[in-house]
């Protein structure tokens, strides 16, 4: 085994240490400034005066506005997944319900953060990005709770299991995001979200239903 | 309704031919349409500005200003053409149609097929409309209502030959069928997909979303 795959022991070099608290201060001041004044509203600029930083030690900590999106993304989840993981197992009823309550938990966790939320997707067409960092649709968690969800109701005799489930997850995600368009045409909040949800939710479970 | 005659029209408002002023103002629009649609499409919405597009079309900036109020009015002009474009193709393929399935996969595929040759141009069109203040106005156009109607008409029809029941339902399926439509777009652009892969995926996508519609 090589010197570099051991585990840190001891404590870390302050380099180390250093350039970690700058990563985290960048990503909480992007959260920040993202929610309020959208991706395409806010400069790195910004968001190292906001995080207290140079602009210079943001460029060395990522490599561009999209790379620190995907990473304020990424680390706001955290909390939710724990939530899921913790929710998931003792769900009762049949799968469609059980999918009702994994988005509901969704919405009333993004409705804080909706602008922030549309950002990530309006985002994902970014000409900045480089294609690694589309954030976007790369939700493999959510994904696999949605999978192990779907294989569940398999087991039970409620999905039919002819069916691709991949494509079943897709009509749901794309259900679960084009449902945000609410917020721009009527201002939907996340009551409204989750009923327009449970619904498109009723009319795919039709479709992956035994005959 | 009140019969006219091409002669009385003649007579009526005789035709003129357009000024010459008119007709510089016309192709001064083409030409910065034209020169629009290829930054937005290499350089993305934000990435264009309006000077770039103006020496693109060998013009000042005063002049794109002249015939368009800004970017914005500049990009929905554009979309709004392609989409009435669309509408039309997707009408024609609609109607081809064997069933209610048949009808509404082939709209799907107009809309790729349209759209192969112009992914960056959509990829735009997305990033706009997921934004706060552009979404509103690019969603709200005529012209993308019109996108919508043809999905609601299809159900509509459907019904009325009795292909699908009679449901509450009918909206709301229509809307997810358009969503689910728009929602293919970044396998398009993103990883490449074939029309014939879309078309594959599309086919199990409106199988799944008409079941809770079909009789029996």
């Amino acid at each position: 085994m090589s010197a570099e795959a051991e585990p840190l022991s001891g404590p870390v070099p302050p380099r180390q240490s250093q350039k970690e608290a700058t990563r985290q201060r960048v990503v909480a001041s992007a959260h920040e400034l993202f929610d309020t004044h959208g991706f395409q509203g806010t400069t790195i600029r910004e968001i190292a005066r906001h995080a207290g930083v140079s602009v210079g030690s943001v460029f060395t900590t990522f490599a561009s506005k999209g790379e620190i999106l995907s990473e304020v993304m990424l680390s706001r989840l955290e909390p939710l997944y724990a939530e899921l993981d913790r929710v998931m197992p003792h769900l009762r009823g049949c799968t469609a319900d059980r999918l009702r309550t994994m988005f509901a938990v969704h919405f009333e966790f993004e409705a804080r953060h909706v602008r922030l939320f549309m950002s990530h997707i309006a985002a994902a067409y970014d000409w900045t990005l480089p294609q690694a960092a589309r954030p976007y649709g790369r939700t493999p968690r959510l994904q696999e709770i949605i999978r192990e969800t779907l294989e569940k109701g398999q087991a039970d005799g409620e999905v039919r299991r002819d069916i691709d489930l991949q494509e079943v997850i897709d009509l749901v995600m794309s259900a679960y995001a084009w449902t945000y368009r609410l917020v721009i045409t009527r201002e939907a909040d996340a009551k409204a979200l989750i009923g327009v949800m449970d619904r498109q939710i009723g009319l795919i479970a039709d479709g992956f239903a035994p005959k | 309704m009140k019969h006219i005659s091409p002669n009385q029209v003649a007579v009526d408002t005789p035709t003129r031919a357009p000024t010459r002023r008119a007709l510089a103002k016309q192709q001064t629009r083409l030409k910065v349409l034209a020169a629009a649609r290829r930054l937005f499409s290499e350089q993305g919405y934000e990435g264009a500005t309006i000077r770039d597009i103006a020496a693109a079309a060998g013009m000042s900036t005063g002049a794109v200003f002249a015939n368009f109020t800004d970017k914005s009015d500049l990009f929905r002009e554009i979309m709004h053409d392609d989409m009435e474009a669309l509408t039309a193709a997707m009408r024609d393929a609609a109607a081809r149609g064997r069933n209610v399935e048949d009808a509404l996969l082939k709209i799907f595929m107009a809309g790729y097929t349209f759209y192969k040759t112009r992914l960056q141009l959509a990829r735009a069109g997305f990033s706009v409309s997921w934004d706060k203040d552009g979404g509103p106005t690019l969603r709200g156009m005529s012209s993308s209502a019109a996108f919508q109607d043809l999905f609601t008409e299809q159900l509509t029809a459907a019904v009325d030959r009795g292909e699908l029941s009679q449901e509450s339902e009918a909206k709301l399926r229509s809307q997810m069928l358009f969503d689910t439509y728009l929602s293919n777009f970044p396998q398009a652009i993103f990883e490449g997909w074939s029309l014939d892969a879309l078309q594959a995926r599309a086919r199990d996508q409106i199988r799944i979303l008409l079941a809770g519609a079909r009789r029996g």
